[in-house]
């Protein structure tokens, strides 16, 4: 007998059924960084949302109009990139969305005057996509190493967009800035770079 | 039966607990994977290497087979990827300069009746598709085999796979 026909015979003594709670372990290092995220901020600054009741409600919906569809548009990319044979190009065109989108913004917010850069509290905000962009892209990698990829570069890309995008919608309920030049700078270009490192160190963190 | 079918089978009964049909299945698979691979590597030491690492990936990663989905495409996905993994190692390009031209999204048809939309295509154009999209020729070992030049076997592959495309989004109207 084979090398190759012992290890078939190990293989099916051992049986074709799957692990089990095969998503759960997808999402939970996804749902363990997003809720680390969001509890520090939390138990740090205290009560959320407070800048509505001077701005109104608009600057928080563009933020979150922005991340939360990303976070969840990246997580469902993962899941399928981590799924060999599986088609993946509508659901990265998905995550494409929200950057046009706030192109868009941005052009309009300029062609009125734009303001409110740098503000008060950027520090803070870098800080926040500093520290918690790695983390998210570390549950991210976690999470996407318990299936399959084999795309790494485009994975890698993909699970730096979720660690960005999930610092930002963690931090943004208490971020007091408004315009649109502030956003680019301190939450989309630092998600921008989240996806280049990952991008970058994708073939390393993310090979089977 | 095609034999993407029959791992099919194979698969869904393996998953049901037989575990003779699991083994059935991972013997088809390699000796699938052995052909396919020994085209891209020759048939050197390494090939048996590679035939294993991918059987490996097959049994440590089949929860990324979801329930009902088709076998061919997830295998030859995680082929290709321990493929290119092994060049890698090796320092050799990956890019599969011949193939890229005939590629089509694994999952574009992995749900559908296969044989029932060949069998509204020219004889030509179907019998394109089968070797080089089913039974996983190259362009030019699917040109040699039917004795025609490699454009025109690519171009018997487009002008089939968008006429598939058509009659797969009539069937959906």
């Amino acid at each position: 007998m084979s090398n190759t026909d012992d290890l078939i015979a190990n293989f099916a003594a051992q049986g074709a059924e799957p692990p089990p709670h095969v998503l759960r372990r997808f999402v939970l290092p996804l749902i363990a960084v997003s809720a680390i995220s969001a509890a520090f901020w939390l138990l740090l600054l205290g009560e959320p949302f407070t800048a509505a009741e001077r701005y109104g409600p608009l600057p928080m919906i563009a933020k979150w109009g922005f991340s939360l569809p990303l976070v969840f548009g990246s997580a469902y990319a993962l899941l399928a990139m981590g799924k060999p044979g599986q088609a993946v190009q509508g659901r990265l065109l998905f995550l494409a969305i929200p950057f046009a989108a706030a192109a868009a913004l941005l052009v309009v917010d300029l062609s009125n005057g734009g303001g409110g850069f740098p503000g008060e509290t950027w520090d803070r905000c870098l800080l926040a996509m500093g520290t918690f962009g790695p983390l998210c892209f570390a549950g991210a990698i976690v999470a996407t190493r318990w299936l399959a990829p084999t795309e790494l570069r485009k994975a890698g890309a993909v699970a730096g967009i979720f660690g960005g995008s999930v610092a930002m919608s963690a931090y943004a309920p208490f971020c007091p800035e408004l315009g649109m030049a502030f956003m680019t700078t301190f939450y989309i270009l630092p998600i921008l770079i989240m996806a280049g490192i990952g991008w970058l160190a994708g073939p390393k963190l993310l090979r089977w | 039966m095609e034999q993407g079918d029959r791992l099919d089978l194979l698969m869904q009964r393996a998953r049901n607990g037989d575990a003779a049909a699991y083994r059935q299945f991972l013997s088809l698979a390699a000796t699938r994977l052995r052909s396919a691979l020994a085209r891209k590597i020759g048939n050197d030491g390494e090939l048996e290497d590679l035939v294993q690492e991918a059987l490996i990936a097959i049994h440590q990663k089949r929860h990324t087979l979801d329930p009902g989905r088709p076998v061919a495409p997830w295998l030859h996905a995680i082929a290709r990827y321990k493929l290119i993994d092994h060049w890698r190692k090796r320092g050799r390009s990956p890019v599969l300069h011949e193939d890229a031209d005939l590629a089509v999204a694994e999952d574009e048809f992995a749900t559908l009746d296969i044989d029932a939309l060949l069998a509204e295509l020219p004889q030509a154009q179907a019998e394109a598709i089968r070797l080089t999209q089913i039974e996983g020729l190259t362009g030019s070992e699917a040109s040699e085999r039917v004795g025609i030049g490699l454009s025109a076997m690519k171009l018997r592959v487009h002008r089939g796979m968008l006429r598939l495309k058509e009659l797969v989004a009539e069937d959906e109207k």
